[in-house]
């Protein structure tokens, strides 16, 4: 057995975010600090039953002509992260920092752009054929999406979809990380991009796990969860003095509960021992977390399994807090998003509520913060995000050198 | 990390055409490999995959349960989301929950994980044209990173015709346990996977693999099961990889 050193940390050096709260990093500062859901009834299409969902509602942004046949929603919403702020000068100027063909991308996604197939499969029941501008590899595969952001920006280097359910862009991570510290890459962007759609939405429902009112995560009287939508965008770099006020991605703990294709082990086993490797590639001890953004999907069975493998990582368990109650399960892009809600967590020094939740579940024995809670400093935070088939990642960051 | 260790392999394609024009062992789906409960539950795919990396855990003598998996596919559970879309697609479909939670891309790296009491991480891998050349970098990456081995399967399974003809077509599946490092056990040094091509695939691969693009890893299986020259050989369209085969093994 070959003994390596532990991979060296990654540089975020630029995030964007999309998503109910709004199309930008900013909106999503506003949203958690307001504290109220931004979940609302669905406009994009009909439902058979009620809910309530985490919709990007704004205008998105239209694919170039050059690039039409990777037109879908997937694409769109990237491309509306991707305009925000400065997150495209960012990877500009990577690529002429570093060479395109030394600026890699990593996608996390479930849906892809099935939203679009959908509307092909309609056409398909009515005419026998697929509408002539079904593209079934650059709409439908999952890595769609990842090469469209690649031709969007010119970017050479290697280029893959991770596409483990709900913990898709949480891996993602991790395989940004090894690209640089293996050295094929200088700068990878990270993406992790998800949408609204009826498979996912009529999936979950088939499941009984779609609540017909906005979620409480972790609530004595939580009843399911609610999807939501987004692309969170990370650049990482390796990590360097020049860098060094930057937040960093320290390690991502990835585990298997061999389980249950839908259901957590019920003692969190696999959450744990992903938050447990997160510590020890990350050469820490639990009591210097001291922040835990949860998965907290508002499941039952999600919530327990997260909090007793929390009891059994953590002998004092730091504070805690979800935010699906805020922006619904964005899904495959939750561990993107979500890692750009620690971001912010870690460079304002403020923690999020757990928005909908009123009454601890007396079975989650973990410190769940129900309201938002100002003045803190945060130097290591830990995000977990699960996924079906028992797909485990938790995700270790480093708050920028002057914290 | 120097190079990857081929510690074994294994093949699997329901079509006998395909099959017979491979100078590696192959078989159709063997559904001993499946246990019975979930043999009616799986798709073609997952199928496959099972097969395929059953036979390359056997061929290496590790156990499914002390191996990472990095389970790489284009198009994943196609068969089952099909299903799913034209449901979708009636006035009065219905949605099962099972294929639901089938349809994930991950599905056959969870069941594997579930069969085999693999609590160590799994992946799910997907890049197009790319696929097996991103899937071997990724497995490259992991290995030089914590060492030890892993279990890499890339696999396809029929894809309906209307969705992207030719392409989906013929199902093919194949598992590599991978070392880091070079080992005494090793069928092929891999070495570490380079961007640009020196040598191009020949015509009947080239036809092959534009339609079922994990196919692109039969170069280095047949040098396993050949032997030769180090040599470079193609990952795809845009990557390379020099392999050094230390023993020749004979049919099995």
């Amino acid at each position: 057995m070959i003994v390596s050193e532990p991979l060296p940390p990654a540089a975020i050096t630029a995030y964007q975010c999309a998503s109910a709260a709004g199309d930008d990093t900013q909106a999503l500062w506003s949203g958690l600090q307001s504290h109220r859901s931004c979940l609302g009834p669905l406009q994009l299409f009909e439902l058979p039953f009620e809910t309530v969902v985490g919709e990007i509602t704004s205008t998105l942004p239209a694919i170039r002509t050059a690039l039409k046949e990777y037109d879908c929603r997937n694409a769109r919403v990237a491309l509306l992260a991707l305009n925000q702020g400065n997150f495209r000068a960012a990877v500009e100027q990577a690529i002429v920092r570093f060479g395109a063909q030394r600026v890699g991308l990593v996608l996390g996604t479930s849906t892809s752009g099935i939203y679009d197939s959908e509307a092909a499969y309609v056409y398909f029941l009515r005419h026998g054929t697929m509408p002539a501008d079904f593209h079934f590899m650059k709409r439908h595969a999952a890595q769609a999406s990842a090469e469209f952001l690649k031709l969007e920006l010119g970017l050479q280097g290697p280029c893959y979809a991770i596409s483990t359910a709900c913990s898709s862009s949480a891996k993602s991570l991790a395989a940004a990380q090894r690209l640089l510290g293996c050295g094929f890459c200088d700068a990878v962007l990270v993406a992790g991009v998800d949408t609204l759609c009826r498979l996912t939405l009529r999936g979950f429902h088939s499941l009984d796990l779609i609540s017909a009112e906005p979620c409480r995560p972790m609530d004595i009287h939580r009843n399911g969860i609610n999807i939501g939508e987004g692309a969170g965008l990370l650049l990482l770099e390796r990590a360097s003095q020049g860098n060094a006020h930057l937040p960093r991605l320290l390690a991502v703990g990835e585990s298997s509960d061999a389980h249950h294709m839908s259901a957590p082990h019920p003692q969190g086993e696999g959450a744990a021992a992903a938050m447990r490797l997160a510590l020890r590639r990350g050469g820490l001890e639990p009591g210097q977390i001291d922040y835990i953004k949860l998965h907290a999907t508002a499941s039952l069975l999600n919530d327990r399994a997260e909090a007793q493998a929390i009891a059994a990582v953590f002998d004092h368990p730091p504070p805690c807090s979800g935010v699906k109650g805020l922006l619904g399960h964005t899904l495959g892009a939750a561990g993107a998003v979500e890692t750009i809600v620690c971001l912010l967590a870690m460079e304002r020094g403020w923690l999020p509520g757990t928005c909908g939740l009123e009454e601890i579940d007396p079975q989650c024995p973990c410190p769940v913060l129900a309201a938002p809670r100002g003045g803190v400093r945060l130097k290591h935070v830990l995000g977990n995000a699960f996924g079906f088939g028992g797909n485990n990642a938790s995700v270790l960051l480093q708050a920028g050198g002057d914290c | 990390m120097e190079c990857l260790s081929l510690l074994g392999f294994g093949a699997c394609s329901p079509d006998p055409e395909l099959r017979e024009s491979l100078s590696f062992p192959s078989v159709d789906i063997d559904r001993s490999s499946i246990p019975p409960l979930l043999r009616r539950r799986t798709s073609q795919a997952t199928q496959m995959a099972f097969t395929a990396a059953n036979r390359a855990c056997n061929q290496a003598n590790r156990s499914p349960a002390e191996l990472p998996g990095i389970f790489a596919s284009v198009g994943g559970e196609i068969q089952v989301t099909d299903r799913l879309c034209i449901e979708l697609g009636k006035p009065e479909g219905v949605v099962s929950p099972t294929d639901f939670h089938n349809s994930v891309h991950n599905t056959a790296a969870a069941y594997w994980s579930i069969v085999h009491r693999c609590t160590l991480a799994v992946s799910a891998l997907a890049a197009g044209h790319e696929t097996f050349a991103m899937a071997l970098l990724e497995s490259w990456c992991q290995l030089a990173d914590r060492g030890g081995e892993l279990l890499l399967v890339c696999y396809d399974e029929s894809w309906p015709a209307y969705l992207s003809a030719p392409l989906g077509e013929p199902a093919f599946a194949c598992a590599l346990v991978l070392g880091a490092g070079a080992r005494d056990e090793s069928m092929v040094e891999i070495g570490r996977p380079q961007p640009g091509l020196s040598e191009t695939y020949p015509a009947f691969l080239q036809d092959l693999i534009g339609r079922m693009p994990v196919a692109a890893a039969i170069p280095l299986l047949t040098a396993a099961q050949e032997g030769g020259n180090k040599r470079e050989i193609p990952l795809g369209a845009n990557w390379q990889v020099q392999v050094k085969p230390l023993t020749f093994r004979g049919a099995t």
